[in-house]
C-alpha cells in the first residue's frame, strides 16, 4: 500500500512478508516471544468492545476515587456508599452501580499532565499522548482494522459522534456516526443505514434494480482499476446493511423487551446504552458513547447529583447487567473513561477544574475481572499513591483484552512505524 | 587487477542476451559481466574491500568510517531492530543507519567486561566472535570467521581501532554502474558496479559495502552483493546506499515485443507527449486513445476548477466544430472563479491552512477569521495569476508591520481593521500573509523547519529529526544545521506596555489573557471597530550574539550549530535581515532541487492520480521520478515561465497524455505510473459533494452557485472554515478532506470506504439535496409537458456529463412510465445516476 521508499525505519516490504505468518496473529515475532515467555499467548476473550467517554472530564473524587477522610474543602458534598463488593466504595448517587460493582474493575490513580480538553481527549481516545507529526487512529478505528466485523453491519459505530479520528488508518476505518440518541419506543433511523423517512423498501429495491442497471460503464473493467473493484465491493456491502433486516432491528431500540427498556430508562445516554447493547448483540464489532457535560467548573456537586450522575448511574449498570444477563460480557470488553479528573480542592464556585494528575477509568468484560480496584490514588486524590498508572497502560489493557497486541506495528503514510499503544504496557493484575 | 583486465576476463563468460539502450548487456545469472558502460573512467578507483581485506593481514588498515561502519550497516547492526534501536539490544546501541561517528566509536570501544573492540586481543572482540556466532548472537550468524569481512574488522582493531581522523576526507559522492538496465525477459541478470568518490578525489570500488534495494520487487531482484535479477515486466529503480549517498538505476523489462524499432507510430503533439512516450517506447507500452470531447469536457472542469460542468456547456461543447475547441476551453476554465476557489484550497492544503491550529491566548477566537483570510489571501492571487514564487515569497517572508516605520499603536490599528464585522478592511491586499508562522504547533524550530520542507520544498525530514535518513542523504546534522534557519522566528508579544495600555483602555482590566471572558470579548470588540493589541511575527535582529555563528550551549557537544542550506551551502545568517530571506533566496534559484519540481509534481499528480514522484511529498534521493526528463521539462519550463502556474496547467492539460482515454490499450492495463491512460479516480472530498449539489441544482440554484464559487461551494473557503453549525462537514469528512494538522500530502484521501456508499445510496442529506426547494426536481415539478426522453437525456448531462446510449435511453425511459408518478420515476433515475461508480469518480 505504502511505498516502501518512504519507510522511515528501512523495512521493506519483504521484511514485512516474512514476519507474516506471525504478523496474521497480530504479532511480531518478539512480542510473539515475550508473550509466550510470560504465559500471555491465551485466546482474547473479547470479540466486540464499548467504549463510553464522558466528556469534559468527570470528577473522580466525586464518583468512583471518594476521600471521605480527606478535609472537607476536598472532599466534597457526597458520601460514600457500599458496593456488593467488601471494601469498595463508590458514591452515594450512583446507586445501581453500587449493586453491580462485581462486573466492573475500578481503576484508579491514573495520571497524565495534558489538562486541555482537547490534548486530554486525543490522548484517551487513543492511547497515545498526542504529538503533532501523527494523527493517531482512535481505539474504535484500530479495533475495526484488528477484528474482522460482519458484512451487513458497520464494524464502527459512534454513538452519537465521537472525537476519534481514523488518523493514519484511512477512511475506511472511520466511524459510522449516528448524529443522535434514541428516543424511548420511537422506532431509531440512523444516517445511511436506516431508510431514510418515506422511503420503502420497495423503492429501495426499485431503485436498486435501475442503478444495476445502469451502473455499467466500467463492466469488464473491474481487474484493471482497485478503485472500481473496491467501489463495487462496498456497494454489495451497502446493499446488504441497508436492505437486511439484522442491521435495521439491531439500531431500532423500540424493539427491546419491555423488562429490560425499562431497565435503562428514558435519558439519552442510558438509551444509547441500550443501543450500544444491541449492536454489540448483532455483531458490532467498536461502538463508542460519547456522554458529554462533565467540565463542571461551578456548581459541580447540583449538575452531578441532579444531571449527570442519575443517567450514569441508570446507563452504565443497565449496560453490564445487561451484557452480563446475555452472556456478552465475557466477550465484550467495555472501557469508560473521561480525558482527565477534577481538581481534588473545591473552588469559590463550588466547582472542580482540570486535573489530569489523578483520574478514574472503569474496565469491563472481555476478561478483566469486575469487582476489584486497580491502583489508588493519595489521601486527598491529588495524584497517584505509588506508582502512577498511564492512559496508555490502561489503552494496552484494553486493547489487549480483545486480543490485539498493542506492541504491533503500523507504518504511517510518511513511511513512520508506530505501535498501536507506542509507551504502553498490560496492567496485569486486571486479568 | 585493473577494471579493463577484469572485464576482459570476465568478457569471456559473456552471453548476450538482448540489447540495451545505453549501455549495458545482461548476462546468464552466473559469472556475470562488469559494467563497460562508456564515460567510466576504470583504473582509478580502489579495487573493492572483498579484495583487499581478504587476506588475514596485510599493509593496508582499513578505515573507520569508509569500510567499518558500512560493512556494519550492510550487515545490518545499525538497523532499527538490532543495535540501532533507541534501546540498543544486549547493552550495545549504534546510532541508527549510522553518521554519528563519535557516538558509534565510543559504543564499540565501550562494554563493560567484555569489550567489544578489544585493542590488546584483536581475535576476543566481541564484535568477531558475535557475528560469527563464536559465542551466542541473538542476530544470528553473520559473518565467517576469516571471511573478508571478518578480517576487515580484524584488520582495523589490530591497527589500533582508530575512529574518523578529523582531517578525513568528506564522502562526496556515489557513481552506479550500468546507468540503465533494460532487460529482454525474466531471469537475466546484471551486476551492479558501486564507486564512491571523495573530496580529496581519490576513489573507491564500495560495491560489496553497499546496502542494494529494489523500489519494486515484482519488477526486479538485488542480492547483497549487487547483482539485479528481470523478476517481470515493468520498469522501476535500484537504489544503492553506501555512506549517505544514495545511487539509483532505472531498471526495466518491457511489457510487450511492442518496444523500440517495433513501437507504433503514436501522435506526440507536444513536448509532455514526446517525453511520455519516449519512456513508453522503451517499455512497449502504448498509450489509450484519445478521450472524447465529453470525457475531456469533465475531466478538465473536474481537475482544474473541482466543478461538474452544466448539462448546457456539455451540449455547447459538443456542437462546437472549432479544432482549437479543447485548448480554447483551458483557457476559459483558468479565467473562471472556480479555477481560483479550488486551487486556493489545494494551496491551502500544501501550506497547512488549519483554524485548529491557531495560535491560542486572546487571540484564540479570531483563528477561525484567520484561516478565512489566509484562505482569501491565496484566493486573489491565483484569480490574478501571481507568480507561484511571489505567493511564497508572501508567505515565507512574512511579516505583520508591513509600512516602514509603522508604530506598534499603527500597527495594531492596522489588524483590528481587518477583523471588524462592519466593511473590514481588505487582507487579501496586504502583500504578506503572516499565519503560517502562527501556528501553535510550529512553536519549535524543528517543527516550523519539517513545515517547511514539506510545504515549500516537498522533502520529509521527519527521519532525520532524529537520526540518519534510511533513505536519502539527509543525516541529523543536516537536520540540526536546516532548523537553525528558524531559529527566533516567532509570533509572539512584542510591546508589553503599549499591549497593555490599549487593554486597559478597552475595559479588559484584571482579565486574564486565557479565560474564556477575554477571548470573546476580544472578537466581540474588534466586531463593533475597536483597536485592540496584536502579537506579531518577528525574526532576530541581525545583530544580535546569537545568530553568529559560535559556541552554543545547546549545541550537542559544543559543535556550531550554522544554518545550512539542504544540500548546499551554509550561511551566515547574520549578513541578512531576515534569516529566512537565503531561504528564499535558495529557493529562486533556476537549478534548485526542490522548489520547483515539488510544486510542478504536485500540479501533475493532481491530473494523473499519481505525481511523477509519488508520493508527491517525498522527494528524495532513493525516489526517483519515474520520468526524469519530463519532470526536468516541466520544471524548467515553469521557473522560465517566470513560476507562471497557468503555464503549466497549460502544458499539461493541452498535451495529448492528459487527453488520453481511460480504457486500456492491450498493453497499458497494468500501468499506474507511466500516463499511458486516464487512471480512474475518485473525485476529491469537496469536489465530490459539490458534485451532488451541482447536479441536482436547479438551473437558477447552479447560476448562483458558478458566480461565487469561494463562498458558496465546498471547494471554496467553507473547506478552510468550518461552517458555525452543520453545514457540508460530515459529508467531506467522509470522503477524505485533510484537517491539515500534519506534513503529509496523505492525509487527502481519495479511498473508497463503506460509508461513503451508504451516504450515497441513502443518507437523508443526499434525499434532502436531491428534493430541495431549488432543485432540479422542483424545477422539472413545474414543467407538465416534459417529454420523458428529454428529461432522461438532460439528467445524464447534469451527473454523467454526457448523453446516454440507446440501451440507458430505453432503460430509463422504461422506468419513467412504470415509476407510481413522474416524479418518484425522475428521483428515482436522479439517484442512481448520482449512485453510478462513473459519477463519482473522474474518468
Amino acid at each position: 500500500m505504502f511505498p516502501k521508499s518512504s519507510y522511515c525505519d528501512g523495512v521493506t516490504r519483504r521484511d514485512v512478508i516474512k514476519v507474516g505468518a506471525l504478523g496474521a496473529l497480530g504479532l511480531n515475532l518478539a512480542g510473539y516471544l515475550r508473550l509466550a515467555q510470560a504465559n500471555q499467548v491465551a485466546p482474547a476473550k473479547g470479540k466486540s468492545a464499548i467504549f463510553v467517554f464522558l466528556g469534559g472530564g468527570p470528577s473522580h473524587m466525586d464518583t468512583f476515587d471518594m476521600k471521605p477522610d480527606a478535609p472537607a474543602e476536598y472532599r466534597g458534598e457526597f458520601k460514600a456508599i457500599n458496593t456488593n463488593v467488601a471494601g469498595v466504595q463508590i458514591c452515594e448517587h450512583l446507586p445501581n452501580l453500587a449493586q453491580c460493582a462485581d462486573k466492573y474493575a475500578i481503576v484508579r490513580g491514573i495520571s497524565h499532565t495534558l489538562a486541555g480538553h482537547e490534548l486530554g481527549t486525543e490522548y484517551l481516545n487513543t492511547g497515545n499522548r498526542p504529538v503533532p507529526s501523527i494523527i493517531y487512529p482512535g481505539l474504535g478505528a484500530v479495533v475495526s482494522r484488528e477484528l474482522a466485523g460482519r458484512p451487513d453491519l458497520p464494524h464502527y459505530v459512534a454513538i452519537p459522534s465521537t472525537p476519534q479520528k481514523a488518523g493514519y488508518l484511512g477512511v475506511r476505518h472511520a466511524p459510522l456516526q449516528t448524529n443522535d440518541t434514541p428516543t424511548p419506543g420511537v422506532p431509531f433511523t440512523v444516517r445511511g443505514i436506516s431508510l431514510a423517512d418515506g422511503v420503502t423498501v420497495a423503492d429501495f429495491e426499485r431503485r436498486q434494480k435501475l442503478l444495476t442497471n445502469l451502473d455499467t460503464t466500467f463492466r469488464g473493467f473491474e481487474s484493471d482499476s482497485k478503485l472500481v473493484d473496491g467501489m463495487d465491493r462496498f456497494a454489495q456491502q451497502a446493499y446488504d446493511m441497508i436492505s437486511s433486516a439484522r442491521a435495521r432491528e439491531a439500531f431500532d431500540t423500540s424493539r427491546e423487551k419491555p423488562e429490560v427498556a425499562e431497565r435503562f430508562g428514558t435519558s439519552k445516554f442510558a438509551m444509547s446504552c441500550l443501543l450500544a447493547t444491541r449492536l454489540v448483540e448483532a455483531g458490532v464489532r467498536f461502538v463508542t458513547v460519547t456522554f458529554g457535560g462533565w467540565d463542571t467548573h461551578s456548581g459541580n456537586f447540583r449538575a452531578c447529583k441532579e444531571k449527570l450522575l442519575p443517567p450514569l448511574d441508570q446507563g452504565l449498570a443497565a449496560l453490564f447487567t445487561t451484557l452480563s444477563e446475555r452472556g456478552l460480557l465475557e466477550s465484550t470488553s467495555v472501557y469508560v473513561t473521561g480525558e482527565f479528573g477534577r481538581t481534588p480542592k473545591v473552588n469559590d464556585k463550588a466547582g472542580r477544574d482540570h486535573w489530569p494528575r489523578a483520574m478514574f477509568s472503569l474496565l469491563a468484560g472481555g476478561g478483566m475481572r469486575g469487582g476489584q480496584v486497580i491502583g489508588a490514588s493519595d489521601d486527598k486524590g491529588m495524584g497517584p499513591a505509588a506508582e502512577a498508572i498511564t492512559p496508555d497502560q490502561v489503552a494496552a489493557t484494553f486493547y489487549h483484552s480483545l486480543g490485539i497486541d498493542h506492541r504491533k506495528e503500523y507504518h504511517t503514510s510518511t513511511g513512520r512505524p508506530v505501535m498501536i499503544v507506542r509507551e504502553g504496557s498490560v496492567i496485569r493484575g486486571v486479568f | 587487477m585493473r577494471w579493463s583486465a577484469v572485464i576482459s576476463l570476465l568478457a569471456l563468460f559473456l552471453v548476450m542476451r538482448a540489447h540495451f539502450s545505453t549501455g549495458q548487456a545482461a548476462g546468464p545469472e552466473a559469472d556475470l559481466p562488469l559494467p563497460t558502460t562508456a564515460g567510466a573512467e576504470p583504473g582509478e578507483a580502489l579495487r573493492p574491500a572483498d579484495e583487499r581485506f581478504a587476506a588475514a593481514g596485510g599493509p593496508e588498515v582499513p578505515s573507520f568510517q569508509r569500510h567499518v561502519l558500512p560493512l556494519l550497516g550492510r550487515l545490518g547492526c545499525n538497523g532499527r531492530a538490532c543495535h540501532g534501536s533507541f534501546q540498543g539490544q544486549g547493552d550495545f546501541r549504534l546510532s541508527l543507519f549510522g553518521y554519528d561517528f563519535k557516538a558509534d566509536h565510543d559504543a564499540l570501544l565501550g562494554g563493560d567486561d567484555e569489550p567489544r573492540v578489544n585493542r590488546k586481543s584483536p581475535l576476543d572482540s566481541l564484535i568477531l566472535r558475535k557475528p560469527t556466532k563464536t559465542i551466542p548472537h541473538k542476530g544470528g550468524k553473520l559473518i565467517n570467521v576469516d571471511g573478508w569481512e571478518y578480517n576487515l574488522i580484524k584488520r582495523w582493531i589490530e591497527a589500533g581501532a582508530a575512529s574518523r581522523s578529523e582531517a578525513a576526507a568528506e564522502f562526496e559522492a556515489l557513481e552506479i554502474e550500468p546507468r540503465e538496465i533494460v532487460f529482454a525477459k525474466p531471469g537475466e541478470a546484471v551486476r551492479l558496479r558501486v564507486r564512491a568518490r571523495w573530496a580529496d578525489g581519490s576513489r573507491e570500488d564500495v560495491t560489496p559495502l553497499c546496502r542494494f534495494r529494489t523500489n519494486d520487487e515484482t519488477v526486479s531482484a538485488v542480492s547483497d552483493a549487487g547483482v539485479v535479477t528481470a523478476v517481470g515486466p515493468g520498469d522501476t529503480h535500484i537504489v544503492a546506499f553506501y555512506d549517505n549517498g544514495v545511487a539509483t538505476v532505472p531498471v526495466l523489462l518491457p511489457v510487450s515485443e511492442q518496444n523500440g524499432s517495433r513501437y507504433p507510430a503514436v501522435p506526440t503533439p507536444t513536448r509532455v507527449d514526446e517525453l511520455v512516450v519516449a519512456k513508453l517506447r522503451k517499455l512497449g507500452v502504448v498509450p489509450s486513445d484519445l478521450c472524447s470531447d465529453d470525457e475531456f469536457l469533465r475531466r478538465l472542469s473536474l481537475d482544474l476548477t473541482g466543478t461538474l460542468p452544466a448539462a448546457a456547456e456539455v451540449v455547447a461543447f459538443a456542437a462546437n466544430r472549432s479544432p482549437d475547441k479543447r485548448a480554447a476551453k483551458v483557457e476559459e476554465l483558468l479565467g473562471r472563479p472556480a479555477y481560483a476557489a479550488w486551487w486556493a484550497t489545494k494551496l491551502s492544503d500544501f501550506t497547512g491552512n488549519n483554524e485548529r491550529i491557531g495560535p491560542q491566548g486572546g487571540e484564540q477566537g479570531l483563528n477561525r477569521a484567520k484561516a478565512r483570510q489566509w484562505y482569501d489571501w491565496l484566493y486573489r492571487r491565483l484569480r490574478d495569476n501571481e507568480p507561484y514564487d511571489k505567493i511564497v515569497e508572501g508567505i515565507v517572508l512574512a511579516t505583520t508591520r508591513i509600512k516602514p516605520g509603522q508604530s506598534y499603536a499603527q500597527y495594531s490599528a492596522e489588524m483590528s481593521a481587518y477583523f471588524r464585522t462592519d466593511a473590514p478592511a481588505d487582507f487579501a491586499a496586504r502583500p504578506t500573509m503572516p499565519w503560517f508562522w502562527a501556528r501553535r504547533t510550529l512553536g519549535a524550530p524543528e517543527a516550523k523547519s519539517l513545515s517547511f520542507a514539506h510545504a515549500f520544498l516537498g522533502v520529509n525530514l521527519q527521519c532525520a529529526q532524529c537520526h540518519k535518513h534510511p533513505y536519502d542523504q539527509w543525516t541529523k546534522q543536516d537536520f540540526d544545521q536546516f532548523a537553525a534557519f528558524f531559529n527566533g522566528v516567532k509570533y509572539g508579544p512584542t510591546d508589553r506596555e503599549g499591549s497593555k495600555a490599549m487593554l486597559t483602555a478597552a475595559g479588559f482590566g484584571g482579565l486574564d489573557e486565557d479565560s474564556g471572558t477575554f477571548k470573546r470579548k476580544f472578537v466581540d470588540l474588534l466586531g463593533e471597530g475597536k483597536v485592540l493589541p496584536f502579537k506579531e511575527v518577528t525574526v532576530p535582529a541581525p545583530a544580535r550574539e546569537d545568530r553568529k555563528p559560535r559556541k552554543s550551549a545547546k549545541a550537542p557537544a559544543g559543535r556550531v550549530i550554522t544554518p545550512r542550506l539542504l544540500g548546499g551551502e551554509e550561511v551566515v545568517a547574520a549578513q541578512y535581515d531576515d534569516p529566512r530571506r537565503p531561504l528564499m533566496d535558495w529557493m529562486r534559484q533556476p537549478d534548485n532541487p526542490y522548489f520547483a519540481r515539488a510544486f510542478v509534481n504536485r500540479v501533475w499528480a493532481a491530473y494523473f492520480n499519481v505525481g511523477i514522484i509519488e508520493p508527491t511529498d517525498d522527494l528524495n534521493l532513493a525516489n526517483p521520478p519515474s520520468n526524469k526528463e519530463l519532470l526536468d521539462f516541466l520544471a524548467d519550463g515553469f521557473v522560465s515561465s517566470g513560476y507562471d502556474m497557468r503555464w503549466l496547467h497549460r502544458q499539461i492539460a493541452n498535451s495529448r497524455t492528459y487527453q488520453a482515454s481511460w480504457r486500456p490499450t492491450a498493453t497499458n492495463r497494468l500501468d499506474e505510473r507511466n500516463f499511458s491512460r486516464a487512471i480512474v479516480r475518485r473525485l476529491p472530498a469537496e469536489v465530490a459533494y459539490d458534485a451532488i449539489v451541482l447536479a441536482t441544482a436547479s438551473d437558477t440554484a447552479r447560476a448562483l452557485l458558478d458566480a461565487d464559487p469561494a463562498n458558496t461551494r465546498a471547494i471554496g473557503a467553507s473547506s478552510s472554515v468550518s461552517p458555525v453549525r452543520g453545514g457540508t462537514n460530515y459529508a467531506v469528512g467522509l470522503f477524505g478532506k485533510p484537517a491539515r494538522a500534519i506534513n503529509c500530502d496523505c492525509e487527502r484521501s481519495a479511498d473508497p470506504s463503506l460509508l461513503q456508499t451508504a451516504y450515497l445510496r441513502n443518507d437523508p442529506e443526499v434525499f434532502a439535496l436531491i428534493d430541495r426547494k431549488d432543485g432540479w426536481l422542483k424545477q422539472l415539478a413545474a414543467d407538465k409537458a416534459g417529454d420523458p426522453k428529454e428529461r432522461v437525456r438532460q439528467a445524464y448531462l447534469r451527473t454523467l456529463s454526457r448523453l446516454p446510449d440507446e440501451r440507458e435511453l430505453a432503460v430509463a425511459v422504461g422506468h419513467l412510465s412504470a415509476a407510481p408518478d413522474a416524479a418518484a420515476g425522475m428521483r428515482d433515475l436522479l439517484w442512481a445516476l448520482i449512485n453510478t461508480k462513473e459519477f463519482i469518480v473522474n474518468r
